[in-house]
């Protein structure tokens, strides 16, 4: 038998992001109300039709209940209690980043995303977001050379209104579902992406979240869009500090693929989880989804969910153009008193649409890990295709693993395949490892790795390290 | 709906069982199921309707059973004629359960259900009089093969309710038939109690005519080392409702599910199991086959439950579907819901139409569209069929199910 508290020890590893930076921040009165939205709108100096939009969400939300299908179970949250807008205290206006406080770039330098262009990453554009605010963005002249957009949505909101205009909640309209509505009312920041025709992104572009106070929320907006024949890869890292109290992250992602178009997404979330008692931690309610409008266009998902209290997220894809493609790969990783309800939603519009779904969750701890997917194949999807594969594994007597897939067809000629499986680290695997010299530790990585290796697969390479080093980490003490 | 209308009001007649008290009390609050609840989103309402439109008829017309015996020895019962049961012979006893018996079990059932999940069943031992019960108790070796019968007459609804003990190493094959008649509503629900060592080839079929309608539900409970077949297959419904509830009560007992459901015109069938391993070494294998054509709706949900103490359980479920026509539809929901970790649970799920190359491979060797299309649908029948014990050859469910594609 495999020793259960060598297992367990395998998890426990600190959480190494949970320090605070010490900064001086503006913040506005806690509470929801028409008031606290139009003063963020006006703090963010934007034009009439945003705060329209804004002050219709609100009302959409004001009249929708939160939704309770999910298998989640959290202490209910107070919507009056939480600061809608959080902002660092720096100079009017930033031209270049020397002038933001080091206080903000050591910060970020600490979580290993260097700001300064000197110790810029190889190859990848950084969106920093601390708190409600996008602090920086690096390699802004280089990408615009290539006429590629990639700013914070505030600044997109003043210098591209037209385009925020005509796409900002065409993919997730602001009565979609009570997170989404709540964001819509009072998002802060966020990134923007515009790809123009026929570019390929010369290099990842990479948006990294970062909850400093722990009494306000952070509501991100971004939205991507992919003219016809571009693509690009985005990437996003969240980490947050850690505090014994709650804190919602209510996150909208709208990407907008045309003909041709490729958008790849890759996550790697790692909010504070809260501790082993389950105090504190991040509420975690995103809504993600890319509508592939045009022929042959492409949108990928990627994530590896290993933070947050709570995580309620289902990236979708609505594939509407012909011969579209829509990709989710997931890994799930919940310890302790993790609860995780996430999956995808396949949407099959347009005729010759081909969907693949990998699911991975690994539970250990006194955790949940549901799979929630929906493959629908509409009256008009012919010749469409769906394959997905969802696996589970448990760590421990204690956890739970869930599987619930909806799947619809109005379609005889597409097809839906559907697999699922559970199962534990096996021992004679484990034992077979261990014989050849390898410690339990290791071991146990090396399977989990391998388990997950479908999604690591498709992770961009600077992520793709990252991931399994978390995931290594996070696993650290847990298995037995 | 009238008795919908009656249980609102609180218009109970004088005359009813303390069952029937019971489970009248439970409905009041909510006499409807919840149409937003998972377990009947899907449910077409007006059809729902429909079914309770009818009103309840206690006494039934005469009722011929339409198929020929298979051999002598099959024992052949009907729900609610049949007033008195007592075979005792060398091997083997089958005898009516006693009132008290039957009450205390119903009872105690009842005191576990919920308005919403048990909502079939309460509705129908609500409208069950005592006449339309059967309780049975099995015991002994060599039992001769059973068949039971379930009916609705023409334009009324009939509620029947079946218990069946199964004492210890006890071995039975049973066949169950619920037949619809025309602008017909059928209540049926069904109480198995599988003791220990004791083993049960069960087929259900179910099958109406035009414009019938019936909410099925079978509840088994299976005691350690116990074995329980289910063959089941619907057809020919406006409406029907499948709810199928197995416990294993302590683990270490073997289920096997094989069933189907055949949708046309604008008809709507649908099965829900739920599948508790209470206990641990417990095994199943269930496969669902859902057919739908024309403007039909077939829906299939499937849910195991695993707790923490079921270790080692090894459970798989399966549910493959053919969609025919433009306008039908089928949802699937097959779920795992697990805590114990040495556990192999798997399920897969399917939608597709009938396999082109094979269609096209019979006709390059001269068989027609029409021939190749009745062969693949009858390896594909045929699986579910065969699993369906006594009868079945002699009654040529086959080809029934085939000429009328």
């Amino acid at each position: 038998m495999v020793n259960e508290n060598l297992v367990k020890d395998v998890v426990k590893e600190p959480y190494k992001y949970g320090f605070v930076t010490d900064i001086e921040t503006e913040k506005i009165e806690k509470g929801l109300n028409e008031d606290i939205i139009k003063l963020i709108s006006q703090k963010k100096e934007e034009p009439k039709f945003l705060l329209d939009f804004r002050l219709k969400a609100f009302k959409k939300w004001q009249k929708m209940k939160e939704p309770d299908w999910a298998a989640l179970g959290y202490k209910k949250i107070d919507y009056q209690d939480i600061i809608y807008y959080s902002a660092p205290k720096q100079k009017e206006k930033i031209s270049s980043l020397d002038e933001v406080d080091p206080k903000l770039l050591e910060t970020f330098d600490k979580l290993g995303i260097p700001l300064t262009e000197q110790k810029k990453l190889t190859n990848v554009a950084v969106d920093a977001v601390f708190d409600s605010v996008s602090i920086a963005t690096t390699f802004r002249e280089e990408l615009a050379e290539h006429g590629v957009i990639f700013c914070s949505i505030s600044e997109a909101v003043k210098n591209h209104a037209d385009l925020i205009e005509k796409y900002l909640g065409t993919v997730v309209p602001a009565s979609d579902n009570y997170f989404a509505a709540l964001n819509s009312a009072v998002f802060s920041d966020g990134s923007f992406v515009y790809i123009p025709k026929g570019v390929t992104c010369p290099m990842d572009l990479s948006s990294y979240f970062r909850i400093n106070s722990g009494d306000s929320g952070q509501f991100e907006r971004t939205l991507i869009i992919a003219e016809e024949s571009s693509s690009v890869s985005y990437l996003e890292g969240c980490t947050a500090p850690m505090f014994d109290t709650n804190t919602l992250h209510a996150a909208v992602v709208e990407l907008i693929a045309l003909d041709d178009a490729s958008i790849k997404y890759s996550t790697v979330q790692n909010w504070y989880a809260g501790d082993e008692e389950g105090i504190g931690g991040i509420f975690n309610f995103v809504t993600k989804r890319g509508k592939c409008l045009g022929k042959r266009s492409k949108i990928s998902w990627s994530q590896v969910e290993t933070g947050s209290a709570i995580t309620w997220k289902y990236p979708s894809c609505l594939l509407l153009g012909e011969e579209s493609v829509g990709e989710f790969y997931s890994v799930a990783l919940t310890n302790n008193l993790q609860q995780a309800d996430t999956g995808t939603k396949m949407i099959h519009i347009g005729p010759k649409t081909k969907s693949t779904i990998v699911s991975k969750g690994i539970s250990a701890g006194n955790s949940k890990n549901s799979y929630r997917g929906l493959v629908k194949m509409g009256t008009k999807a012919t010749g469409s295709r769906n394959y997905s594969q969802c696996d589970s594994m448990l760590i421990g007597d204690q956890a739970s693993a869930n599987t619930f897939p909806y799947i619809k067809s109005q379609q005889p000629n597409s097809e839906i395949e559907h697999e699922a499986s559970t199962c534990r680290i096996s021992e004679d695997q484990l034992f077979y490892l261990q014989s050849r010299g390898i410690d339990f530790e290791e071991a146990v990585s090396m399977m989990v790795s391998g388990f997950c290796r479908d999604v690591f697969n498709q992770l961009p390479m600077e992520f793709a390290a990252e991931a399994d080093k978390l995931l290594a980490l996070k696993l650290e003490g847990s298995v037995g | 709906m009238e008795i919908i209308e009656k249980i609102k009001n609180n218009k109970s007649d004088d005359n009813l069982t303390e069952i029937q008290k019971i489970c009248f009390h439970k409905l009041q609050s909510n006499p409807l199921p919840n149409p937003k609840s998972e377990l009947w989103r899907l449910s077409n309402k007006s059809k729902l309707s429909t079914f309770l439109d009818y009103s309840v008829n206690e006494k039934d017309s005469k009722f011929d059973i339409p198929y020929p015996k298979n051999s002598q020895s099959t024992i052949r019962l009907i729900i609610g004629e049949n007033c008195q049961i007592k075979l005792i012979e060398k091997d083997y006893s089958i005898q009516q359960l006693s009132e008290d018996e039957l009450q205390k079990y119903i009872k105690e059932q009842i005191s576990f259900f919920k308005q919403n999940e048990n909502w079939s069943d309460l509705l129908n031992l609500y409208l069950s009089c005592k006449n339309n019960i059967l309780g049975l108790i099995i015991n002994g070796s060599k039992i001769p093969p059973i068949e039971i019968f379930s009916h609705a007459s023409s334009n009324s609804l009939n509620a029947k309710t079946l218990v069946i003990f199964l004492e210890k190493n006890c071995d039975i094959e049973l066949l169950q038939v619920n037949l619809g008649k025309e602008n017909s509503s059928l209540s049926q629900s069904t109480f198995f109690c599988l003791k220990e060592n004791s083993s049960v080839n069960h087929g259900v079929v179910s099958y109406g005519e035009n414009r019938s309608n019936l909410l099925n539900s079978l509840n088994v409970i299976q005691q350690k080392n116990s074995s329980y077949n289910l063959g089941s297959l619907h057809f020919k419904f406006n409406y029907a409702r499948f709810e199928i509830n197995i416990k294993q009560s302590a683990g270490n007992a073997k289920t096997n599910i094989k069933g189907m459901q055949i949708t046309k015109k604008d008809e709507q069938i649908s099965t829900y199991t739920k599948i508790e391993f209470n206990g641990p070494n417990g095994f199943l294998d269930q496969i669902n086959k859902s057919l739908a054509d024309d403007k039909s709706h077939a829906i299939f949900e499937g849910s195991i439950i695993v707790p923490k103490i079921a270790q080692r359980t090894d459970a798989s479920q399966l549910s493959r579907n053919l969609l025919l026509s433009n306008l039908a539809q089928i949802d699937t929901k097959p779920q795992l819901e697990i805590i114990a970790d040495d556990v192999k649970c798997k399920h897969g799920a399917t939608i597709s139409q009938l396999n082109e190359e094979e269609l096209f491979y019979m006709r390059t060797r001269g068989i027609t569209l029409t021939e190749a299309s009745k062969l693949q649908l009858s390896s594909y029948f045929q699986e579910i069929i065969s699993f369906i014990p006594i009868s079945k050859d002699k009654w040529d469910l086959l080809d029934k199910l085939l000429n009328e594609n």
